[in-house]
């Protein structure tokens, strides 16, 4: 009986042991990245893993914008960015979703079809013609113009909230339709508000596009004006050959603030985004 | 622009008849101007001082940060939303030029009589090699701004003295003993076509855009391609040899391995600040081909500053270039960056003479190459020279290296499109 | 089974073109037995709804026909005339001393040419989808009124938009936006691949124009123009492939294991070590991706460290590596191996919440009955869990594969800059071995403005995609799923 006992100690060790050791590996860069931010010096550090002399002094130029970085500008910027496109892109997504998932119409299944064939082609193509379509508009160099980049096309990734939306009973539907609810109040009223997961999802990962995209970002933006960046092509313009060597721990010191909102907001929604993206992504 | 119409007859006869004093300060001249991260305090303190020489005018001067090595890049992705006013490096000249980027001086060169100033004053101030760089065929395309865009070799003299700094056989001597090494950047077309160059090869653009090199034969110097590469192998193949990846030689001086490198201006301050008192720069070192040495010659390059042929203002944005470009602003743009000027009395001045720096990138000037290429020239050139650095390639397989030469030959020269 | 799915596919593709068939039929029957006003509706499309005192209808509709007429007029005609040649004046401009500016002449712009032309279809196919769908509706007024059935009015058509046409209001918004974001730039692109749009045929300063099949010829090897092209093509469509396939199962399988471990009884603290995993995904991929791409750079952190420990000797012993440095992520085999690790490190936490959230769902009766017969733990795992886990996250498992085709953010920021190839034949195509078709297409746009070849490899990517998209989907999904579910 102890014996037992103590082998299914040692299982349990060995288990967490090997969980530790991957967790150890999956963090290294993390530590490595937190590590550099706090160094003194300004370019890379390739001698060691730890710096040599630790100092906070590139946070703190973090906030003394000089030309090249003018972080609180980039951060407030894109977080602008980032909410008008959560907002738009999540209605398309929840508003699509819907349609397709629960009303039934002649167009659906040709439309869905579409979708599928449209989500093939690689975006990067139709990067410049994007850009031209918005300076027709005048809309390069603004932030209506990204964040319709960000969010116009949101339609298209309707399949994970649809899958969501069909694993939802009909009949809660049926029984509002008996009550008289009109189409809309069943959206609004019956089913978005037992969808709170797939809405979080969606908040979520239409709230980070504007923070991780710096391709179409670089070349809507690009009058070339600093403080009209967003945080990631800002923080990507400091990897300049010309820059990293005075940059680099800027650089590394903007990525951790970038990903403190960000870990904090996945901590917080962990369970709804869990449930959400399964509930839909088993479906799709 | 759609809208605006042709009134080419008439113009020309208001051209002439028109002159400085009919230019009226009527209405708000915007313009907006590129420059590099690291030039941005100074580009704003020169566009105060322009605004200040032209009173009467109402300007709105955007400044942007567009790096003068990617500027080519940005402004061919949408040339009518690039900047009235651009910095650039020369290798990027023909193929704004090609793609009708770049307003011709010699076209819109009359508007500087705005400022009392004609495109020959121009011509004249500056040194004949810079002015040479910013023509295409005999029409001049930008305004000089820095020289020496270059590379030699600053060197740890504790270490490396002048003498051995003089060849690459005594250099990598030198640095054996140290335990510390020296670097250079051969994976990119820049920098390896050096040594090509100071064995007589050349490289040129045809008319129709594409590449002539003629690497795979006989130079004029009677050295054969395979002779460079095998003296370049050498050198590559020597444990004192790091081969550095482009960019990256800063890292590695900083780093402290290195008791001497091949590089430009950008890493005099870190080449300073790790070498100390005992920082030193020279020209290139020869290398060895059968008994020669031969004096490797590097690419002698300029900075130019462009006028976007699609400005809105076209005339202010010259009048904007020149003066960015004067003896004044370079001036300060030498104070302040430590540039290399291309006004001849700027660099007469005894503070660029003390520059070592500079003074070694002018040294070169004589036997620098002004080095003009097409787009294809560089992807199989950076592969070539990673050929070498990582040793794919054999020093005494004569078959092979032919056989790459023209390979590369066959790329470079491809047709462009 | 497969030939039941490709009966429903015919039997969508019938349908579809079956609706088609009776919208115009219905267009044909209203314009034909329509009374006077209904015929008028043709001319003028109001005509219909003020007939029927439906004038609000009648405003709106009127409205929109002088806005189509007037888009054509004012727009459209500078551009579709074109369409053809795609422009024949040049720029040309004179510099006025008066002025301090440059004259240009009325210049042609290809590209614009080419891209308000498109506009300008997808605008007119609208408007003549509207224009006989309001003389159908226009007819149903009349039947209506023959019958002497109640005509709506304008606020009960209002109504109707959050009944029974409420997909009208939720979709017109998204797809508005996918029209002008997605579906006019993509149909640009593969127009752009029949032109010569490169770096010699630049709008605004030159023209382009039509050419063929001629690119696609150059990309098999025909047109004599790019020698290597195809051979460049060939390779890093291959690398694309074999990158797709382990980018996709690797870090899926990976997903599973972990969170297998995680969810395990004995782990001590699961919420804590989860979290701990989520947190590479939280950090933006730029900074991740380009920091790990530093971290293994050939003079990198992590190189120091193993010349120091002597593993770079011990490597240079047994001839792995030629060089004084481990070439990490710059030399072919290296890299590859090195960017689909890095590509677990970055994909196995966000499978492993999904899986999390899948074994959630495992169908506790079967586990436990399975228990009961004294199933071995792999027994269980093989026989219910994984295919459960299989089932359900199949069709994932599809569209990540696609999804990988396409990885661009993954490649560029761990090669740009850093890989150098050393295979000129490559070189000479400017792609590189780690290059993804699309990694390839947006350098050849970005850095050597070849718009028409990169357009072509676009082209070629999407017939990649749709046919592993239909093989795959015919295999793994058994009839329509929609439903099984509620």
């Amino acid at each position: 009986m102890k014996k037992m006992k103590s082998n299914r100690t040692s299982t349990i060790v060995l288990h967490n042991v090997l969980i530790g050791v991957l967790a150890v590996i999956w963090l290294i860069p993390i530590v490595w990245l937190l590590c550099t931010s706090f160094s003194s010096y300004s370019g890379m550090n390739t001698s060691t893993f730890f710096p040599e002399t630790w100092s906070a002094v590139h946070y703190a130029k973090l906030f003394t914008p000089d030309t090249v970085a003018q972080f609180p500008q980039w951060f407030m910027n894109t977080f602008i960015i980032a909410c008008f496109t959560c907002v738009i892109s999540t209605l398309f997504v929840l508003m699509v979703a819907y349609a397709t998932s629960v009303l039934r119409f002649p167009m659906r299944k040709p439309l869905m079809n579409i979708a599928v064939i449209l989500n093939l082609f690689p975006g990067m193509l139709a990067m410049i013609a994007v850009y031209f379509t918005l300076k027709t508009f005048d809309l390069t160099n603004s932030y209506i113009g990204l964040i319709m980049v960000y969010s116009a096309s949101a339609g298209l990734g309707y399949l994970i909230a649809k899958g969501f939306f069909d694993t939802v009973p009909r009949a809660l539907c049926e029984a509002a339709r008996i009550d008289g609810c009109s189409e809309a109040r069943i959206f609004w009223q019956v089913i978005l508000p037992m969808s709170r997961p797939i809405v979080v999802y969606t908040v979520i990962s239409s709230f980070l596009v504007p923070w991780m995209d710096f391709v179409y970002a670089k070349m809507i933006l690009n009058a070339g004006i600093s403080e009209k960046y967003t945080v990631a092509i800002g923080l990507y313009k400091m990897l300049d050959k010309s820059l990293i060597n005075t940059y680099f721990t800027e650089f590394c010191a903007g990525g951790v603030l970038v990903s403190i909102p960000i870990s904090i907001l996945f901590m917080i929604m962990q369970k709804f985004y869990v449930e959400g993206i399964t509930g839909g992504a088993v479906k799709g | 622009m759609k809208l605006k119409k042709v009134l080419a007859v008439a113009l020309a006869a208001a051209t002439v008849a028109s002159s400085a004093m009919c230019v009226q300060a009527e209405e708000t001249i915007s313009l907006t101007l590129w420059g590099a991260e690291e030039d941005q305090a100074l580009l704003g303190e020169l566009v105060e001082n322009f605004k200040a020489a032209f009173p009467d005018q109402t300007f709105d001067i955007q400044i942007g940060v567009e790096s003068e090595s990617t500027a080519k890049d940005t402004v061919l992705t949408d040339v009518e939303a690039a900047a009235d006013v651009f910095a650039f490096a020369d290798d990027q000249l023909s193929d704004l030029v090609n793609a009708g980027a770049l307003a011709s001086l010699d076209e819109v060169g009359a508007a500087l009589q705005v400022a009392g100033r004609t495109l020959d004053d121009v011509k004249s101030e500056n040194d004949e090699g810079s002015v040479a760089a910013t023509m295409i065929g005999d029409t001049m395309y930008a305004f000089p701004m820095t020289g020496g865009n270059t590379f030699f070799l600053y060197y740890d003299s504790s270490i490396i003295s002048a003498e051995d700094a003089a060849s690459w056989d005594t250099l990598l001597a030198a640095a054996d003993g140290s335990g510390k090494k020296v670097g250079m950047t051969l994976a990119s077309g820049w920098y390896n076509a050096s040594f090509f160059y100071g064995a007589g090869f050349t490289t040129g653009l045809n008319e129709d855009q594409t590449t002539s090199i003629d690497w795979n034969g006989t130079s004029e110097a009677g050295y054969t391609g395979v002779d460079v590469v095998k003296a370049m192998l050498n050198i590559a193949g020597n444990s004192s040899f790091m081969a550095i990846a482009d960019g990256d030689i800063s890292n590695q001086l900083a780093s402290g391995g290195l008791c001497a490198a091949v590089s430009g201006d950008w890493d005099a301050s870190a080449a300073q600040s790790i070498f100390g008192d005992n920082y030193a720069a020279t020209k290139l070192p020869t290398f060895t081909i059968g008994e020669d040495q031969v004096q490797q010659a590097p690419p002698y390059g300029y900075k130019f500053v462009g006028v976007n042929a699609y400005s809105e203002n076209a005339g202010w944005a010259v009048v904007l270039a020149d003066f960015l470009t004067n003896e004044e602003s370079q001036a300060t743009r030498f104070a302040q960056r430590g540039l290399a000027p291309t006004n001849l009395n700027v660099q007469a001045s005894d503070e660029v003479q003390a520059n070592v720096a500079i003074a070694a990138a002018a040294s070169e000037s004589e036997f620098g190459v002004l080095q003009r290429v097409g787009g294809k020239y560089w992807d199989p050139s950076q592969t070539f020279g990673e050929m070498i650095a990582q040793g794919t390639l054999k020093a005494d397989d004569d078959a092979a290296i032919q056989e790459a030469l023209d390979s590369l030959v066959e790329g470079v020269t491809a047709a462009v499109g | 089974m497969a030939s039941e799915k490709k009966e429903g596919a015919a039997a969508a593709v019938g349908s579809f073109f079956k609706a088609i068939g009776t919208f115009f039929s219905d267009f044909g029957t209203a314009f034909a037995r329509g009374d006077a006003f209904v015929k008028l509706s043709a001319l003028w499309m109001g005509a219909g709804y003020a007939r029927r005192k439906q004038y609000v209808k009648a405003v709106i509709m009127t409205v929109l026909e002088i806005a189509v007429i007037a888009f054509t007029l004012q727009f459209a005609m500078q551009y579709v005339p074109k369409f053809g040649t795609l422009g024949t004046v040049k720029m040309e401009k004179v510099f006025n001393m008066e002025t301090m500016k440059s004259d240009f002449n009325d210049y042609d712009n290809s590209f614009q040419i080419l891209l308000f032309s498109l506009f300008s279809f997808v605008v007119w196919a609208t408007a003549i989808v509207v224009w006989m769908k309001n003389i159908v509706n226009a007819y149903r007024l009349q039947q209506l009124e023959e019958a002497g059935k109640h005509i709506n009015t304008f606020k009960e058509d209002l109504h109707s938009y959050i009944e029974e046409k409420f997909h009208i209001t939720l979709l017109t918004l998204p797809v508005l936006g996918v029209v002008i974001f997605t579906a006019i730039p993509i149909l640009l692109l593969i127009f752009v691949a029949f032109t010569n749009y490169d770096q010699q045929h630049m709008p605004p300063s030159e023209l382009f124009t039509w050419t063929g099949f001629s690119n696609f010829l150059s990309l098999f090897g025909g047109g004599g123009l790019t020698v290597t092209f195809s051979y460049a093509f060939v390779r890093v469509l291959g690398w694309t492939l074999v990158w797709a396939f382990f980018a996709t199962f690797t870090t899926y399988i990976g997903g599973i294991l972990l969170s297998l471990l995680l969810n395990s009884k004995n782990t001590r603290l699961p919420k804590m070590w989860r979290t701990l995993f989520i947190v590479t995904i939280a950090v933006p991929q730029f900074v991740s991706l380009l920091l790990v791409r530093n971290f293994f750079s050939n003079g990198g952190i992590v190189n120091t460290i193993c010349a120091n420990i002597g593993l770079t000797g011990f490597l240079r012993d047994i001839g792995l590596v030629s060089t004084s440095y481990i070439p990490f992520l710059s030399a072919p085999g290296w890299a590859h191996v090195m960017i689909i690790l890095i590509n677990i490190w970055i994909g196995v936490p966000y499978q492993m919440l999904i899986a999390t959230g899948v074994l959630m769902n495992l169908p506790a009766d079967q586990l436990e009955s399975a228990r009961v017969d004294g199933a071995s733990k792999f027994q269980i795992f093989r026989k219910i869990t994984m295919p459960y886990l299989l089932f359900v996250t199949g069709p994932a498992l599809v569209t990540d594969f696609v999804k990988n085709i396409n990885n661009f953010n993954v490649i560029y920021l761990l090669t740009q800059d850093v890989y150098v190839t050393t295979n000129q034949a490559m070189a000479n195509s400017q792609a590189k071995e780690v290059d993804l078709l699309v990694t390839w297409l947006f350098r050849l746009t970005q850095e050597y403005y070849n718009y028409k070849m990169a357009s072509a490899i676009g082209i070629i990517v999407f017939i990649i995609c749709a046919l592993f998209t239909l093989v795959a989907f015919n295999r793994m999904i058994k009839g329509d799923r929609e439903g099984t579910y509620q």
